[in-house]
Formats: structure tokens, C-alpha cells, sequence
């Protein structure tokens, strides 16, 4: 570079260039001395600079906690709510700064919070410079109010010489019901995160932002003080009414009473859940399950007693022998339970049987049968079979619960008596393209998208054509050999009965902000259309023959006054032959405008034969709409027997809700107590003769023991009013599971 | 290296092949968009509770960014030797802004530093800078030989001297007074044979430095002291001062402890809620927090290739006035750098030096930005003449 000669410009020299390299060596030893400089501070004093941050964090700049959303039920009623409550906090080093606040302040808090005193010196000796220490935990505004005067500026009672002691805010979750619609409702952890139910579904919603008050420094080198304020979460109201949900759970309750410890040790059934919905909206009005839990206390371990034990995968732990229905919790289990095997239990006890747990629907599928087979134009409704007491499929076979044969059967009839072997007819011509396809349709299989937390997945527990054999359909015709939730069950169901609609059932209807302004109303959608508006006629006319017709199976579910529809459903279990039985009544009222559909399920009911049991539900749903409907303002349209008006009289006394009876003073004075009982035995069992006409197996022998008629020919029992066979499968033992002779016998 | 073969084939061909030093441009934009990142990061919190906009710190400074990569776009264009003859209208311009600030000067913070043109927020400290450098060069060249007698000297350093003094008593800024002295010293250094007077010099300002903060340490009360000597104070012993003075060196060094080898990770510092003007002056220590020390590290290498880069060019200039800018450039960088990290790791007292690059600030990143342009046309040049 150097070589160039007619260069008028001054060239930069060697000396000048070295010293460049001098200057750029110091430059990088400056460089090397800070990363020095720098390692140093992280490895020497790293942890001790990490804590500093770590506290001050805590110190000047403290979250400031928001509120959390409530939960209303329809009629604005409070279903859970957030409380401010308040931590007393103790700042030593602010304290100690002189003598003189020390006695005052002691004295203070003893007397405010009933704190003991030679603690708090001790405290204060051994830890001179603490600057954060709890003195006491979610004290009420009450509470504190006095002390809070006292250390603010300007009230009478302010005490300058009270010092470092201030408070620190949370919420806390509160249910002023207690238990009420607690598998719904679902509850919050200690951190305010929703677990199980609404709280857990809408936590984002309920959940508002924490704000927060932190210190910087100003010119002058001053702490000052910014707040940004929290942001509320928003409330939700459902669409739960309190007083209907207060009924159902009273029932449920009062069923759980009458048969626990029946013929078991533990509850009056595995599990007992109950929907009530609106069939023209998809509003969940009610939907409880036996156990509850109190949601102020969610691990109190007394709900845990009498429930079926469950293993860590959540499934019911199997008794000795193939007929018991589970092994029950008792309080000499729960002491040797480990924390495991306790939170297991918990889990069960939390979810909410209604959406959570699949089971076989039994003869409840009916009425989707046979709308399938009209809608599909594959029935007219016309049809008559003749029932011979099974009907061999794919070479089972298959029996009806009348194992003497219905005889001929009109299709208004197989729904009425629930006849087995019309319906595999009837889904014979169907076929399995047409029946899968409207199972997806009635919302089989698939999640209903109900806006609660820890629906089950059903899908894979239903058939697809490519699948489903014969046998398959046939069963699949009644209910059996496909899984099913509550949940689905009633939301298909109120599509066949209201024209067809399907709506998605929901909880939540609105959803409002702390100021009390609407953010979102969450309306009815209808998701698709299942059946015809014919169809759905003929559907209510069949069902109402379930409970209004002479042989209808579900005539213990009528309450007094109304008319509704509905259908029975007694499901066998798996194993097969194991005398486990899901008992259900599906139904709505009023009869010609079917409004309110309800469902309930009793699941293995603690009684010595579960597979004649069916009254359970049925009994079940009568009690909730007897006092269901005047509350819900449905005027009765049926004239009252005496031995009914004398029920309702003492019925009365124990209605929760004070609806208006047009009956009421009428019918006060006249009937007594005591008549009632004997009224009513003499109405059973004269509506019981009143439809016999043609029931073989009543001039059997009856059984004294338990009432029931013997067959001769197989000695088995004989229900009087159905005539169901006690334990006496309808389903063969498809697998060979189960060695029981008597099951064996009977497929031949 | 491929580059260094290209300068020699073209230095032997002499061809009017311009070069284009990718290296420096490609340190230059990534400290440029790594600081804006930092800058996003550290200043969210801060600017969302202030103006509502989290954003307003990073839009504020993007403008003056691409401004800036203007700026030193023309003046990698501008031949550098009509600056000789610009160097006292600068320097005059500059001086004059100065003035300015006196009647027209708004107040930020407590200090007068800034005017106000046309909405434009402009420091004229940061113009005092480059028209220093300019000046100083341009002296250089003209003394020549008259620089090794002391009067020469005393010439070559006074104009600066005066500059810089301005600055300080107008703007009450030391550390740019320091930075703009500095600036003058490095070139001189640079241009001067012989190290005595400089090592001399050297000795005689630590030993008096040593002095002055042996008498404040052992000053019998200190409230009544100037604010630079209760710094002093702070520096010394940060713990007795960590509510006030050494506050911000303070939470510094917590950032810098807190963030381990790889740091909290980006965004996750916890300190900028606390460390006030942490977009300023402290960004470094939140990078230490939330890159860690590999992060900060790696940082630093970025500046040392940017500061060897440029001692390449200057080694390399075609003419005595280019390496002679191109050092003062190099000075510039390298003193704001190693004052700012001194700082942030409390190893000398506090004073408002802001990171090159990457600290919130417009006026510095458009002078900063036409210094590399100018040092960018002196590389051009290599090989023409």
C-alpha cells in the first residue's frame, strides 16, 4: 500500500498504525475486564442478587387479586360467589424503627385479633428485619374494621403511634347452597382455578386479570407508589332453576334414604342422576346426581361412605363375586385408604354422573327405534307383529320380557309394553345403513357439546354399518350392546318430541360483566333437524300410551292431576347374567305439548332384584314431577281420585316450594293421614286388575315371600305387573362370561 | 481471509473497484434490530402503564432508526474529504445548538439537554460529538508537525476543550463532555508518536481521581455534598444508598446476578418493573438478565468486531484524514461502550452513558449511524488512491 509514489496525501505512518493496535489492545482488555467484571457478579453473588429480586418482587410490588365471577342461576339467585377476606401482615423492620410503636401496636392487635402477644415479641426478637409475616389468615371486612380505623389517617380512632401492620387482600370462593347442584356448579382450587363443572368450564370467562402495585423511583430519587387495578372476572347466569334443582336433589336424596343399605352395605344405588330440560331451548333447568358434595368443604370424606370404591383408572372396583354390584366405600376402607387411592375416590365423587359416565340405555332406545323406522319410511306405524317371547337373530336367540309372548303386537303397543321382538322386527326392516345413521343423528356417539366440564367421549361405544352385524342391530333395537350418557339420551329425546329440532344443551344463558352489563347471551342453536314433525306426533302419541295406556310400563310415573309421555328402560350390564341393572324412566309433560322432558337413572338400585326394579325410576320421576309441575306453574288437567287428593294433601307439608294449588283448600280438611296408605294400596292393586285381560302368568302360584308369581315349569319368579322374570335375562350371554345355569337354560 | 484477498487484488490492480466492508454493515444492522428487540422487551411494561401503549418506546425509536440507516447511507457516499473543508461550519452548527438549548431547551427529567425543532426532539450534545471528531481530524492534518510542540498540542486540544465545556455547563451533561474529550485524547494518541506524556498523564489523573474519592469517602457528613459526590459515594458502598443514589446501579447488579449463564429468557425480566429508565442507560443489565451472561457476552464480541472493524479500515485508509475520522468513530463507540458496561456493573460511579445502538435514544442513533457511514466512505476509498 505503501508503494504508491505521486500521492500528494499524507499517508498514515507505521508508528501511527501501531499505536492504532495499542489503542485497540486496550480497548479489548477494557472488554476483557468487564466480562470478567460481569461473570463475577453472576458467580459470586448470582443467588444472592436472584433472592433480592425475587423479594423485593414480593415486597414493592404486590398482585393485587381479582374478583372472581359469580354463578346465578335463572332467576338471578347466587350460586357462587367471591369474598374478600384479608390477611393480617406484620412488616418487623417497620416496626422496630422506633420503641415507642411497639407497646401500642401489640396492644392493638391483641385486641383486634385476639393475637398473643408474647408470640409476636418473640417473632418480632428473632426476626428484626422481616418485612413480610402472617399474623393472621382471611379475616372478614368486619373483622378488621376497627384495626383498619386505627391506622388510617383521619378517623377518630387513628393511632399514629400503630405501625407496621398492614393487610392483604384475597377472595375466597363461597356457595351459599352448599351442596346444591354441586356436580354442575363444580368448585375452585385454593389459587382460583375452576375445577370440575362450570367453575372449570368457564374459568377463563369467570377469571378476571390481576392487577398490581409496584414501586419505581421519581427524579428525586423517591419510592412512589402506582396501582394498576385488577379487572373483575365475569359472572355467569345459568340457566339452572335453584327451586327445581332444590327438588330433584331432594328426591334423590330421599331415595337414597329409603334404599341404602338395603340389601348391601352403601348407597341406595351405584348412582342415581336425574335431567330436567327444556325441550324447546336445550336449557338444562336441573341436573343433579346422588352423591353430591358440600362445594365449601369438597373434601369432606362423609359423601365417600357407602359409594362404590374405584380403582386409579376411575373404574369401579369388582366385588368377590360376579353379582355384586361394586365393594362399598366404608369408613374402615377410607381410614386405610392411601392419599392415592382417596383422590381416586374424590374424583368419582366430583364428576358429574349425568355427563360423565356411559351406560347401556335399555328399552329408553325405543322410541328412537321406531322414529327411525318411520322417518325412514321402513314402518308406517300401522304394522303388527306377533311376539313370541324371543325371536332368534343370527342364530340367538333373543327374548322379550315377556317370555310367554306379548301375541300380536301394534307398533303404539311395543312401545307401550315395551316389546323386545317388535323392535328387532322393526330393525330388521330398517337395516344397519339407516339405523347407524340416524343413531349419529339423535346425537349417539357423539358429544352434545354441553357447555360443562368432563363430558364423556362416547365416541367408539356405538356401532357403524360396516360393524354392526345382525345380532348387533337387533339388540342395538332395545338399547343394549351400545353406550350411551345421560346427557345425550335427553337431548336426543326432546328432538323427537318437540317437531324434530335438535337443540345443543346448555347450562350457561348470559354471561354479564361486574358493572352488571351484558357481554353475551348465549341463545338456543338449533343443530340440525332428526326427525319429522309427523314423526314426532306419533313418538309423543306412543309414549303418552307408556304412561297413560292400560298395560303402559311406565304408569307408576304419572303424578297426580297430569298427563305426561315417557319410557322405560331396564338395561343389562356387562358381564351378562350378572343381575346388574341400569333402571330408567325417560319422559315429558304435559302430554299434548310436550315443555319439560325429564330423565332419570337409577344405576344398580341397592334392592334384592335389581332386573324387576324398574318401579325405582319411575317412583323416582312421579315424586320430583308431583312437585315439579304446580311449581313450574303447569295448571293439572286429570281429575284427582281420593286416595291422590290425600296424597298431595301430605305431600304438601314437605313441598319446598310454595307453588299454588287450585286443589289446595278444598281438599285440606278433608282427608286425613291415615286413610291415605290403605287408599292407596286399594288403587294399585284395583288398577292392576283393572288391566288384566289376557296375563298368563297370573294364574300361577304366587310367591308369599315376595309376592311375586312362580312358574311352574321353571320355578322362576314372575313380576305381577309386567311380567318380567326375576333375573331372568332378555339378552343372551353373548360372550360366555357368566356360568349361570339358569341363563344357559333359558337360550336354548 | 477472502475479503483481505480482495483488497490486495485490488490494491495490485488498481482498479476503481469500490469496497463495501459487508462485515461492519452486517454488525451494524444486527445490534440495530437486536436493539430494538431489547428495547420492546424492557420498555413494554413501562410504556403500556405511562401511555397506554406498550409499543411506544420501540416506535419512537424505529423512526429515528431508519433515519439513521439514511443517514448513513449518504454519508457512505459523501466523500469524506469535503468534510475538511465542512469541519468548522460544523463545528460552528454545533456549538450554535448548543447555545440554543439555553433559551429554547425543554427539560426532560430534570436535565436541559434537548431542542425542539419542527416537533423533532434533538440533543445537540450528540452533534457536538461528531463535530468533534470531524474537527479534530481536520486540526490534525492541518498542524502537522507543529502538533509535537506543546503550543501545537494545546491548539489541537483547546477547541475541543471548549466544545466540551459547553456541553457540560449548558447541558450540565458530564459524561458527553467526558465522551467528547475522550474523543479528542484517542486521536491525538493515535496521531502523536511517543506514549510518555499519555502513561504520565494517565498516572496523574487516577492518582488525582484516587485523591478526590478518598476525601469524599471520608467526609464526616455527606448530606450537604454536590449529587456527582454523593454518586461517588453510592458507587463506594452501594448498600448504604440503595433507596436512593445507588438505587438503579443497585437493582442493575440484581438484574445482572439474577440472570445466570442463559438468563430468564427473552421478556421474562422481572427487573425492568423496578429499574427506572431501564430503555436508557441500564438496558445492558436487562439483557444480562434475560440472555444471561452468554447473552451478554455475546453482545459484547458484537461490539469488539464492530470497534476491530473499523481499526481495519483505519489501517487501511487511503489518506491520514480517513484513518484519522475512522478513529475517532472507533473512539466514540468504544468509550460510550466500556463507560456504559463500567456503569452497569457498578465499576465506576453512576453517570447517564447510554449503550450505542441498542439505548432508547434518537438524536444518538442517527449520529452514531452517520459516524459508520462516514467510516463506511473512508472504506470505499481503499485501493483509489
Amino acid at each position: 500500500m505503501a508503494r504508491r509514489k505521486k500521492s500528494k496525501t499524507q499517508k498514515f505512518t507505521i508508528g501511527m498504525r501501531k499505536k492504532l493496535v495499542v489503542l485497540f489492545v486496550l480497548v479489548l482488555l477494557a472488554f476483557v475486564g468487564l466480562g470478567v467484571r460481569l461473570i463475577l457478579i453472576t458467580k459470586n453473588n448470582g443467588e444472592e442478587y436472584e433472592r433480592q429480586v425475587l423479594s423485593q418482587q414480593q415486597y414493592d410490588s404486590t398482585t393485587l387479586p381479582f374478583r372472581r365471577g359469580e354463578i346465578l342461576d335463572s332467576s338471578g339467585t347466587v350460586l357462587a360467589y367471591s369474598e374478600k377476606v384479608y390477611n393480617v401482615i406484620l412488616d418487623a423492620k417497620l416496626l422496630l424503627r422506633d420503641e415507642k410503636y411497639l407497646e401500642p401496636t401489640l396492644k392493638a392487635l391483641v385486641t383486634n385479633f385476639s393475637l398473643d402477644a408474647s408470640e409476636i415479641r418473640n417473632y418480632l426478637s428473632e426476626h428484626a428485619t422481616s418485612q413480610y409475616y402472617i399474623l393472621a389468615k382471611k379475616l372478614s371486612y368486619n373483622e378488621i374494621y376497627d384495626f383498619q380505623e386505627m391506622i388510617t389517617p383521619g378517623t377518630e380512632t387513628y393511632d399514629e403511634n400503630i405501625q407496621g401492620v398492614w393487610f392483604e387482600s384475597s377472595y375466597i370462593r363461597k356457595y351459599p347452597n352448599g351442596s346444591l347442584a354441586s356436580d354442575v356448579i363444580g368448585f375452585t382450587s385454593s389459587d382460583n382455578v375452576g375445577m370440575y363443572g362450570l367453575e372449570e368450564y368457564y374459568n377463563d370467562v369467570l377469571s378476571g386479570t390481576a392487577g398490581r402495585e409496584y414501586g419505581y423511583l421519581d427524579d428525586d430519587s423517591n419510592l412512589e407508589r402506582t396501582t394498576i387495578p385488577a379487572t373483575d372476572g365475569d359472572s355467569i347466569v345459568t340457566t339452572i332453576d335453584g327451586n327445581l334443582q332444590n327438588i330433584v336433589e331432594k328426591h334423590l336424596n330421599k331415595f337414597n334414604e329409603t334404599y341404602a343399605n338395603n340389601v348391601r352395605t352403601g348407597n341406595g344405588a351405584n348412582n342415581v342422576g336425574c335431567i330436567i330440560m327444556d325441550v324447546n331451548t336445550g336449557d338444562v333447568l336441573a341436573m343433579a346426581s346422588y352423591p353430591g358434595f358440600d362445594l365449601n368443604n369438597p373434601r369432606d370424606i362423609t359423601p365417600l361412605i357407602g359409594m362404590p370404591a374405584v380403582d386409579e383408572k376411575g373404574n369401579k372396583v369388582s366385588g368377590e363375586s360376579v353379582y355384586d354390584s361394586g365393594v362399598y366405600i366404608t369408613e374402615e376402607m377410607l381410614a386405610e385408604f392411601t392419599d392415592e387411592q382417596l383422590y381416586q375416590n374424590y374424583n368419582a365423587l366430583w364428576k358429574n354422573f349425568c355427563i360423565a359416565d356411559t351406560y347401556e340405555p335399555g328399552s329408553v332406545a325405543k322410541p328412537f327405534t321406531v322414529a327411525t323406522g318411520l322417518e325412514a319410511g321402513a314402518i308406517t306405524g300401522d304394522e303388527v307383529y306377533n311376539c313370541t317371547g324371543s325371536l332368534n337373530v343370527g342364530g340367538w336367540d333373543i327374548k322379550c320380557h315377556n317370555r310367554y309372548g306379548d301375541g300380536l303386537v301394534s307398533v303404539e303397543r311395543a312401545i307401550e309394553i315395551s316389546c323386545n321382538v317388535a323392535m328387532m322386527y322393526i330393525g330388521q326392516s330398517i337395516g344397519v345403513n339407516t339405523f347407524t345413521k340416524f343413531q349419529k343423528d339423535f346425537g349417539f356417539g357423539l358429544k352434545t357439546n354441553i357447555d360443562l366440564a368432563g363430558e364423556a367421549r362416547t365416541e367408539g361405544l356405538t356401532y357403524s354399518a360396516s360393524n354392526m352385524g345382525p345380532t348387533d342391530l337387533a339388540i342395538n333395537t332395545f338399547g343394549q350392546g351400545f353406550n350411551v350418557d345421560m346427557i345425550e339420551m335427553i337431548t336426543g329425546y326432546c328432538s323427537l318430541i318437540n317437531g324434530g329440532y335438535f337443540y345443543e344443551p346448555h347450562v350457561v344463558k348470559k354471561i354479564v360483566s361486574s358493572s352488571g352489563t351484558t357481554v353475551k347471551n348465549i341463545e338456543p342453536r338449533v343443530l340440525r333437524q332428526t326427525v319429522s314433525p309427523s314423526t314426532s306426533e306419533k313418538i309423543i302419541q306412543y309414549c303418552e300410551a307408556v304412561v297413560m295406556g292400560d298395560e303402559g310400563t311406565g304408569k307408576t310415573a304419572r303424578p297426580a292431576g297430569y298427563r305426561i309421555i315417557g319410557k322405560t328402560g331396564t338395561a343389562q350390564t356387562l358381564p351378562r347374567g350378572n343381575r346388574q341393572y341400569v333402571v330408567s324412566f325417560m319422559g315429558a309433560a304435559p302430554a299434548d305439548d310436550p315443555e319439560i322432558a325429564i330423565y332419570v337413572v337409577v344405576d344398580r338400585p341397592n334392592v334384592a332384584d335389581q332386573s324387576t326394579s324398574t318401579r325405582l325410576a319411575t317412583t323416582l320421576v312421579r315424586d320430583i314431577l308431583t312437585e315439579a309441575l304446580p311449581y313450574l306453574n303447569y295448571p293439572m288437567t286429570e281429575e284427582l281420585s281420593e286416595a291422590e287428593q290425600a296424597e298431595l294433601a301430605s305431600l304438601r307439608e314437605q313441598l319446598i316450594t310454595t307453588a299454588p294449588d287450585p286443589t289446595a283448600e278444598e281438599n285440606a280438611e278433608e282427608v286425613e293421614g291415615e286413610e291415605t296408605e290403605a287408599a292407596e294400596e286399594a288403587s294399585s292393586t284395583e288398577s292392576s286388575e283393572q288391566s288384566d285381560n289376557s296375563l298368563i302368568w297370573e294364574t300361577f302360584d304366587r310367591d308369599a315371600e315376595t309376592g311375586y308369581y312362580v312358574d311352574p315349569e321353571t320355578g322362576a319368579l314372575i313380576d305381577p305387573e309386567t311380567g318380567t322374570e326375576s333375573n331372568g335375562d332378555v339378552l343372551p350371554d353373548f360372550t360366555g362370561t357368566v356360568e349361570d345355569s339358569s341363563t344357559v337354560a333359558e337360550s336354548n | 481471509m477472502d475479503r483481505t484477498a480482495t483488497l490486495k487484488r485490488a490494491n495490485t490492480a488498481q482498479r476503481e473497484e469500490t469496497y463495501v466492508d459487508y462485515s461492519l454493515i452486517f454488525v451494524i444492522l444486527f445490534l440495530l434490530a437486536f436493539g430494538l428487540i431489547m428495547l420492546y422487551s424492557t420498555s413494554s411494561y413501562e410504556a403500556g402503564l405511562s401511555t397506554g401503549d406498550s409499543a411506544y418506546y420501540f416506535k419512537h425509536q424505529l423512526f429515528p432508526t431508519l433515519l439513521g440507516l439514511g443517514a448513513m447511507l449518504f454519508m457512505s457516499f459523501f466523500p469524506y474529504r469535503f468534510l475538511k473543508k465542512l469541519s468548522v461550519p460544523i463545528y460552528l452548527f454545533a456549538a450554535a445548538m448548543l447555545i440554543l438549548v439555553i433559551p429554547f431547551g425543554k427539560t426532560v427529567n430534570g436535565a436541559r439537554r434537548w431542542i425542539i425543532i419542527m416537533g423533532v426532539s434533538i440533543q445537540p450534545a450528540e452533534i457536538a460529538k461528531v463535530a468533534v471528531i470531524v474537527l479534530t481530524a481536520t486540526m490534525i492534518m492541518k498542524l502537522q508537525k507543529s502538533l509535537m510542540t506543546p503550543k501545537g498540542y494545546g491548539v489541537a486540544v483547546l477547541f475541543p476543550l471548549i466544545l466540551a465545556l459547553m456541553v457540560y455547563k449548558i447541558t450540565r451533561n458530564l459524561s458527553s463532555a467526558v465522551i467528547i474529550l475522550g474523543i479528542t485524547i484517542i486521536m491525538l494518541f493515535v496521531a502523536t508518536p511517543g506514549y510518555k506524556r499519555y502513561v504520565f498523564t494517565a498516572l496523574v489523573l487516577v492518582a488525582f481521581v484516587a485523591v478526590i474519592i478518598a476525601i469524599i469517602a471520608n467526609a464526616d457528613d455527606s448530606s450537604g455534598m454536590n449529587y456527582r459526590f454523593r454518586r461517588v459515594l453510592a458507587w463506594l458502598d452501594p448498600n448504604a444508598y440503595a433507596s436512593d443514589e445507588s438505587f438503579q446501579t443497585l437493582q442493575a447488579l440484581y438484574a445482572i446476578g439474577s440472570g445466570g449463564i442463559f438468563g430468564k429468557g427473552l421478556g421474562e425480566s422481572m427487573q425492568k418493573m423496578k429499574l427506572p429508565e431501564a430503555q436508557n442507560d441500564m438496558i445492558f443489565s436487562i439483557i444480562c438478565e434475560e440472555l444471561g451472561l452468554f447473552g451478554a457476552i455475546a453482545v459484547m464480541l458484537m461490539f469488539l468486531l464492530l470497534i476491530w472493524r473499523l481499526m481495519l479500515i483505519a489501517n487501511n485508509a487511503p489518506d491520514m484524514y480517513g484513518a484519522l475520522l475512522v478513529i475517532g468513530v472507533m473512539g466514540h463507540i468504544s468509550i460510550q461502550v466500556i463507560l456504559n458496561i463500567a456503569v452497569v456493573t457498578n465499576t465506576i460511579p453512576n453517570t447517564g452513558i447510554t449503550l450505542p445502538f441498542i439505548s432508547y435514544g434518537g438524536s444518538a442513533v442517527i449520529i452514531q449511524l452517520a459516524e459508520v457511514g462516514i467510516a463506511l466512505n473512508v472504506a470505499r476509498n481503499i485501493g483509489r488512491y
